[in-house]
């Protein structure tokens, strides 16, 4: 098994690395789908060429990382500028075997969970039950379907810094799986500190710490502590960093290029999200409503239902969550959505409750082959215009939410059908399943 | 009462004794407002077959220094010296112009003005607040030409650190860019509204003088106009220890002749202007028109008719060129003077042979994602020569300066200097001043990318496919050479002082030609289509998700749980039902 695994890595990195030495590498980092203004390495380099005329880059309209992603990029581009590509492929490679690691554990969770509650499921139950070869085969799907799943091929061929976003994302759900504190907590912090929307992990990942470090003990007084402490200590962790980057750029402003920039929304180039075209069209004096509107609705909107639903299963809030924020955030990438898809295997034992996995592929596929089709034609031939690539981006949107709504239906079900058994019968009739 | 004769003596007495004073007061005040007015003229024939005709209309002034300063003008006009008076204003330049200066075909104009309106300013060092000064002062001199210069704010001027330097006198040397503010509107028509106000400005309208031959129609059909007005602070003597304030309005026009419909290369006064010039204006101190025929030495000559009253050689710079005088205050009117020049032979046109120095800009790329511009510099000078270039960008087009390369002759060359503003979305250009050492004979060209940039859909003008307009790039060099240089010297505000006029080398400013690019474009009948479909999938979303957090699931029979047609009809029939069960 591990040796398929590794085999696995080494043709993924075979992959990446002849796309990036080929001419691809700059059509695929120019594509919008890829790139945005928020994570494209052109940027990267202007901030750093900037930094180095002596310019302060937050002074300008192009730059938006952190003064610590500016430090280290800038050693990465004056230093190890050979080994740039290479650095990209390790990064997405490590990811991949952090979400790897992360599956191994979990599906053993699972497992144990299952045999320790298999005496309250239902008698007919059998077919539901997870089978120890899952144990194996999820993992190896999860590491498979971020290793060579196009999305994220692209993300690293255009060199974006999404790929150290998902790649600290990556060490949190490890870190949260194994229940470390302090290590996932600094995880979740640099992924925040980048992109702002993960900060609502926290929540997942410490009532997955909660639930990890308590698990057996009685002590319900620590079960109620744990996730309030796992949040003090994201907090101050983030607030470390923040207070370290202000220092390496000498004061505050830095928050307005990189926060400001996420949350107001001011670049309205297109990319496979929702805003652009939105607030390209959007009536100027509504603009603050609906920037508010969107931002809540892509940050904490689902936050608290979703966590009240799912608090027994942690892992799946935070998966939701990552998806819902890669649907709904203000500049989502592919990479994003690459992230969470390759997440989806570990619920492989849902997928027989998953209705729209057709519809979904369809969508998916259908889209990304006439999303550069109708940007060509509106920015190059000039013979379409903003509404056919809207109409693309929206159709995409729409499939992501299928997918998300989808699983999550699924969980219910299968939780449903695991206690109730899998007769649908209510007093010798046929009866239907409602949610009610 | 009844007055005797003495008393009506001494009532004569004293009121002299009251009115004398005043009057001599009053006779003071004009001796020490003293104030000049020059007109000039220069006509010049170009190599190419067009002729340059410009006007210059100087007044200087003595002005008494002080906040009353402005309240008392005789030559000088109140409406611009209270304008500038109020805003502080130590220097100001603006123009207005229609075309394209083509220096590779025509040598170096007087004076350089970029296409559409210019405008740059230097303001007192005492000024507080600059910008919002700038926009006052912008506003101001909107209403007073016509011209929307009060579109000119904080979001498209620069404070350029090397290419402005004042052109008078400065009380102290050490200069700081904050109190300069460049800005040009390329995109900026001039027409007759523009040239009426303007000739309001001068001491005889345009009733009497050389403004009378300033006629729209004969204007506007160059191939390229330019208005300018000019205000500095000069020296009022040689030891300079007080200054004068120095207004030079100026007027740049190019004809081609033969589009104008006339059959040969003969020109004069009438057909260029429409009529005769019919006596100096009264009120100026000097009225000169000099006519260039230098060319009449090397190329096919012309004559001239009438005579001149004086010609002038004039050696500048290691070149000597030939002016042919007209004082017009020394001539008799009896009807109208025309100037005409005619050729014996049909005009032979010669190879050209371009100046010293001279650019040409372009955009490259294709589709609306990303491009560059390339600015092309030639040099045909034997010697290499330092420059300095001041790209003007507007917002919407983010530049990339890591992406700046310099190539001379296949070559990279690193700038001497670079002082990069980066702009900022809807406050700030960006502003690029590279200063450069270009080698001997050769094309320079300077290339940056760009990204387009998609607005909000009201950002877009009425006319969104027309594209926006990039201002032109400026290039400042200092000609070692006066060869094709027009220029006037910095002391001196007359053309006449021009001649004979050597240094030790010749301030040029070069503007380069602006840039039109169409940004993508929005559906603008869209706002509502599109603000109800992105919700609708926010909601598709908020939906299932809303169901499956509120509610739990339940096993329900059929019959409870029937569709929504049903459930009606079964609320419709419930009163029929238990009449049926009473049969």
């Amino acid at each position: 098994m591990d040796s398929l695994v590794f085999m696995e890595y080494a043709l993924a990195g075979l992959i990446r690395f002849w796309l990036l030495c080929s001419d691809y590498r700059q059509t695929v980092a120019d594509r919008v789908e890829v790139s945005t203004p928020l994570n494209s390495w052109k940027r990267v380099t202007e901030g750093a060429f900037l930094y180095n005329e002596g310019i302060n880059p937050y002074d300008g309209d192009l730059f938006h990382e952190t003064p610590l992603g500016l430090f280290v990029f800038k050693y990465m581009i004056q230093r190890l500028s050979q080994w740039l590509g290479v650095i990209f492929i390790i990064c997405d490679l490590l990811t991949a075997h952090l979400l790897y690691r992360t599956a191994c554990i979990y599906m053993k969770e699972l497992i144990e969970k299952q045999t320790l509650e298999k005496s309250s499921y239902a008698k007919d139950t059998q077919g539901l039950l997870l089978r120890n070869e899952d144990l194996k085969l999820s993992p190896i799907y999860v590491a498979s379907a971020y290793l060579f799943n196009p999305y994220i091929i692209l993300n690293c061929v255009g060199q974006t810094t999404t790929v150290f976003t998902n790649l600290c994302l990556a060490a949190t759900y490890l870190m949260m799986v194994k229940g470390q504190q302090l290590p996932c907590c600094f995880a979740l912090a640099m992924a925040t500190l980048q992109a702002l929307y993960p900060a609502m992990l926290v929540v997942p990942a410490s009532l997955y710490i909660a639930k990890k470090n308590t698990c057996g003990m009685s002590d319900r007084c620590s079960q109620i502590y744990s996730p309030w402490a796992t949040c003090g200590l994201f907090a101050c962790v983030l607030f470390f960093l923040l207070y370290f980057s202000s220092q390496l750029s000498g004061s505050w402003t830095f928050l307005h290029s990189t926060y400001g920039f996420i949350l107001n929304v001011p670049d309205l180039r297109p990319n496979i999200g929702l805003f652009w075209y939105f607030f390209t069209e959007m009536f100027e004096h509504f603009r603050p409503l609906f920037i508010c509107a969107f931002q809540i609705n892509a940050a904490f909107l689902y936050l608290v239902p979703l966590t009240l639903r799912l608090h027994e299963e942690p892992m799946l809030l935070a998966t939701s969550l990552t998806a819902l924020t890669a649907i709904f955030k203000s500049y989502p990438c592919l990479g994003d959505v690459g992230f969470y898809l390759a997440l989806l295997p570990m619920w492989k034992h849902l997928f027989n409750y998953m209705q729209q996995g057709f519809v979904v592929s369809c969508f998916f596929i259908i889209t990304s082959v006439l999303g550069p089709i109708v940007w060509h034609l509106w920015i190059y031939s000039r013979s379409a215009n903003a509404n056919f690539y809207f109409g693309v981006t929206l159709a995409f949107a729409t499939a992501q939410i299928f997918l998300v709504t989808d699983i999550l239906f699924a969980y219910i079900k299968r939780e449903f059908s695991l206690h109730f058994g899998l007769q649908r019968e209510v007093n010798g009739k046929a009866a239907k399943l409602v949610l009610e | 009462m009844v007055y005797s004769k003495n008393d009506w003596n001494k009532l004569l007495k004293m009121v002299c004794f009251i009115l004398v004073p005043f009057w001599i007061l009053n006779v003071g005040q004009c001796l020490v407002q003293k104030d000049r007015f020059d007109e000039e003229l220069l006509l010049k024939p170009l190599p190419s077959g067009h002729v340059y005709a410009y006007f210059q209309f100087t007044t200087v002034w003595d002005a008494p220094s002080g906040p009353q300063m402005f309240q008392h003008c005789h030559l000088f006009p109140r409406a611009l010296g209270e304008v500038a008076g109020r805003h502080n204003v130590q220097e100001l330049h603006v123009t207005l112009t229609e075309g394209l200066w083509r220096y590779e075909y025509w040598g170096f104009p007087v004076s350089d003005a970029a296409p559409g309106a210019e405008l740059w300013t230097w303001f007192r060092n005492d000024t507080k607040d600059v910008d919002n000064i700038w926009k006052k002062l912008t506003g101001a001199l909107s209403g007073l030409l016509c011209a929307s210069l009060n579109f000119i704010g904080t979001p498209n001027s620069l404070s350029p650190e090397y290419s402005f330097r004042p052109t008078g006198v400065v009380k102290n040397s050490n200069l700081n860019s904050s109190f300069v503010r460049y800005a040009t509107l390329p995109r900026e028509i001039v027409c007759t509204e523009n040239l009426t106000p303007w000739k309001k400005l001068l001491p005889c309208d345009s009733k009497k003088g050389f403004a009378s031959l300033l006629n729209a129609g004969h204007i506007h059909n160059t191939n390229y106009h330019s208005l300018g007005l000019h205000i500095r602070p000069v020296c009022k003597d040689a030891k300079c220890t007080e200054v004068s304030i120095e207004l030079r309005q100026t007027v740049s026009l190019v004809y081609d002749m033969m589009i104008l419909g006339f059959q040969n290369q003969d020109w004069s006064l009438r057909k260029l202007f429409g009529l005769g010039l019919s006596g100096p204006c009264p009120l100026a101190t000097s009225s000169f028109i000099y006519v260039d025929v230098t060319s009449n030495e090397t190329g096919t000559p012309y004559q001239l008719q009438p005579e001149p009253t004086e010609v002038i050689t004039s050696i500048r710079g290691g070149y000597e060129s030939k002016f042919k005088v007209y004082n017009i205050q020394k001539m008799s009117f009896t009807h109208m003077l025309n100037i005409v020049a005619t050729y014996s032979t049909p005009k032979v046109y010669a190879v050209n042979v371009p100046p010293v120095l001279y650019a040409s800009r372009y955009i490259v790329g294709y589709g609306q994602e990303r491009g560059g511009i390339v600015t092309k510099i030639h040099n045909n000078h034997w010697k290499h020569l330092d420059i300095i270039y001041l790209e003007n960008i507007p917002w919407f087009l983010p530049i990339y300066l890591h992406t700046l390369r310099v190539v001379a002759g296949g070559k990279e060359i690193t700038p001497i200097l670079k002082k990069y503003v980066p702009g900022k979305e809807r406050s700030r250009p960006y502003s690029l001043e590279v200063l450069l050492r270009i080698p001997a004979r050769s094309v320079t060209e300077i290339y940056i990318e760009f990204d387009y940039v998609f607005l909000k859909w009201q950002e877009y003008p009425p006319d969104a496919n027309h594209g926006f307009y990039i201002g032109s790039a400026i290039i400042s060099a200092y000609l070692p050479v006066g060869k094709n240089y027009m220029g006037l010297p910095q002391a001196g505000p007359t053309i006449y002082s021009s001649f004979n006029a050597s240094r030790e080398g010749f301030l040029l400013q070069l503007r380069t030609e602006s840039l039109i690019i169409t940004l993508p474009t929005p559906d603008f009948s869209m706002p509502y289509n599109v603000i109800c479909l992105a919700c609708t999938v926010v909601a598709l979303a908020f939906g299932p998700l809303h169901n499956i957090t509120t509610k739990r699931l339940c096993m329900k029979d059929g019959n409870s749980c029937n569709g929504l047609l049903i459930r009606l009809k079964s609320m419709l029939f419930k009163g029929r039902k238990p009449q049926a069960q009473a049969h």
